[in-house]
């Protein structure tokens, strides 16, 4: 059974080409004069509107995620944004996908999300992150210790869950010598943990080797499937039979109620192709942040989804390489056939709006695919 | 430029390779490059091995030498380059440094000043200026890079050498530099706060030489090393960037031998 989740970037939707090309880059350099807390107000009532419409016409999830110094995602802390989807929502999970672990005190993490699960009644599914690298640089930590910085704070945080405190934690970036965390999660031991990533294969094992389902952002559907192929083999050699449970697909999905009206609206995914990740690649892959095979990957990719350096598709070749699925109900129902067939995903995270968009076009497409897609998906 | 007395060795310190390059005969100099890592014997080598037996090691994790896993600040690296120093029998020898190599060389005299017959920093990190930045270097785009390497780009000699495209393999070498670099100075930013009260034990006969127009590290920075230093001397070379040793090698080789010669 493949379960679906809502996922909304919380495009600052205001923004332009004009705007962005005057900067070297479309984030660090971007001034934040260009924003607007009036109309984020607006926007961010919106989008949580979405939250409660999904979870209202039967997704099974919402997700949610996290990035910094971005116009194109208005969410400086995913478990901001989680608090809210556990009041907005009754019964969806709840993806937090996911912090980046690598640059909050841990301990206050395992904290918040405790209180997350606890607040939802045990909806919680935490994903960690090590982010962009322009997380990384806008939080003032070094490229270098991003790696070592999540390997020990995802550390910290399980044990945070699992180990009765008080306790002392004394490592290489993190120095507690009384850990009593007084909220733990509802949910046993743990939250699940699931492990959002980019195409990176050394990503892909790390969670493949913990049997943390793997949730693939923002990619063409045959190096999803490579990558898929690489979780399996490292759960084999690490002595677990994988199942579609451990691999998701984030796609950019748009329905409407004709392909026509579906291909005007969802045009607008096309908002941040040009400038999203524009910048010196001192920002995206600067020395220290990730490895060198990881990037040869990412020439392959197209420019969207984190952290990408690669070559750029059309919105045809997009929606050829599903990428993106935008049509009425009938064509969206056959393309994500065709993506479960070849795929056999967990979960298909629903990418369901991007700059612009009109808020009624986006709840119009949340009721199709509740009341139509998913159903038809299920009945498979 | 062809070299005449460098050889290229390999020396053993505290586990770990460091690549060595030596040459000249004459008391001890211990020469300490900067982040843009070391390109081997270059003709500012030369000139000072004309007085001085030279020994210009690649900092430990530098030119695609192995890092040592406890070098993470460059107060670490000074604690390297000491044993580094006794690895080469050194006992009293002279230490210069530029950039974040004057750095290193400045907490090294502050943890040894009796090792040192003198001190030489060169448009050295370390020191935050009071007045303005130390200026961005890795958050900014390889051509931004560039442009704040030289003064004057034409007064250089052998510029074609300094700024040629690099091969692949020269491309990773880099990029290790530029990895190595983020992990020694990203924070606090090229600096070390309490270096200032460090210097203050030290009365070694040091030399700040500085091109005035630096457009990385403030001159202020340099006023400021001398202030700390008891027995110091600035001396300014104009219309001079970051790196004097390259964009003014006469005036800096007259300045820094003046002094090394005064040293006895």
């Amino acid at each position: 059974m493949t379960e679906i989740f809502w996922f909304s970037e919380q495009p600052y939707g205001h923004v332009s080409d004009e705007d962005l090309e005057k900067y070297e880059s479309g984030r660090m350099h971007f001034p934040n004069s260009h924003f607007d807390p009036l109309k984020a107000n607006v926007l961010y009532n919106n989008y949580h509107d979405q939250y409660a419409w999904a979870d209202e016409v039967g997704f099974d999830g919402i997700m949610s995620n996290e990035h910094h110094s971005s116009y194109w995602c208005m969410k400086p802390s995913v478990n901001v944004d989680g608090a809210v989807i556990a009041k907005v929502t009754k019964r969806a999970k709840i993806a937090l996908l996911g912090n980046v672990i690598a640059l909050s005190d841990p301990v206050k993490m395992a904290e918040e999300l405790a209180m997350l699960d606890c607040i939802s009644g045990g909806r919680l599914i935490s994903g960690f992150v090590r982010g962009t690298a322009v997380e990384t640089l806008h939080a003032g930590i070094s490229p270098t210790e991003n790696r070592g910085r999540f390997e020990e704070a995802h550390d910290l945080i399980l044990k945070c869950w699992t180990t009765p405190g008080p306790f002392r934690w004394e490592g290489e970036f993190f120095h507690h010598r009384m850990v009593n965390p007084w909220v733990v999660p509802i949910q046993k031991p743990h939250p699940p943990i699931w492990f959002p990533g980019t195409g990176s294969p050394e990503s892909v094992i790390w969670a493949a080797k913990r049997q943390y389902p793997y949730m693939n952002l923002g990619a063409l559907l045959d190096l999803t499937i490579q990558l898929k192929q690489i979780y399996f083999e490292t759960a084999v050699e690490s002595g677990y039979e994988p199942g579609p449970e451990h691999f998701g697909y984030l796609m950019r999905i748009l329905v409407a109620d004709t392909d026509e009206e579906a291909q005007e609206i969802g045009r607008e995914f096309l908002w941040t192709e040009t400038h999203r990740q524009r910048g010196p690649i001192e920002f995206n892959d600067p020395p220290g942040y990730q490895s060198r095979e990881a990037l040869a990957i990412k020439m392959s990719r197209p420019t969207i989804g984190t952290g990408t350096v690669g070559r750029r598709l059309s919105y045809q070749e997009l929606q050829d390489a599903y990428n993106m699925i935008i049509g009425s109900p009938e064509t969206v129902i056959k393309k994500l056939r065709h993506v479960k067939k070849e795929l056999d995903p967990g979960y298909i995270l629903v990418y369901g709006n991007e700059g612009a968009m009109p808020h009624q076009a986006v709840m119009r497409s949340i009721e199709l695919l509740g009341t139509k897609v998913i159903p038809a998906l299920k009945d498979d | 430029m062809t070299t005449t007395s460098a050889n290229e060795s390999r020396i053993t310190v505290a586990g770990n390779e460091v690549q060595m390059f030596s040459g000249g005969s004459g008391p001890p100099l211990l020469y300490l490059h900067g982040a843009g890592g070391n390109w081997g014997w270059q003709a500012y080598h030369e000139e000072l091995a004309k007085s001085h037996t030279v020994y210009a090691p690649s900092q430990a994790g530098f030119n695609g030498t192995p890092r040592p896993g406890w070098v993470s600040t460059i107060t670490d690296m000074a604690h390297f380059n000491k044993q580094l120093a006794r690895e080469l029998g050194l006992t009293r020898y002279a230490l210069a440094g530029h950039s974040m190599g004057g750095w290193i060389a400045a907490e090294m005299a502050a943890m040894s000043p009796e090792s040192l017959t003198g001190l030489v920093l060169i448009n050295a990190v370390g020191i935050r200026p009071n007045n303005s930045d130390i200026t961005e270097i890795f958050m900014v785009s390889s051509e931004t890079r560039a442009g704040y390497r030289f003064y004057d780009p034409s007064q250089v000699p052998d510029l074609e050498k300094h700024t040629r495209e690099l091969s692949p393999e020269e491309t990773i070498v880099d990029f290790s530099n530029r990895e190595m670099s983020s992990r020694l100075l990203w924070r606090p930013y090229m600096h070390n706060p309490n270096l200032p009260q460090y210097l203050a034990g030290v009365d070694t006969p040091a030399l700040v030489v500085w091109g005035r127009e630096d457009a990385i590290v403030p001159l202020e920075c340099g006023e400021l090393f001398q202030q700390a230093l008891k027995d110091s001397r600035l001396q300014v070379i104009d219309r001079c960037g970051h790196s004097p040793q390259l964009e003014k090698p006469q005036e800096f080789h007259r300045i820094v031998s003046e002094f090394l010669n005064s040293l006895g």
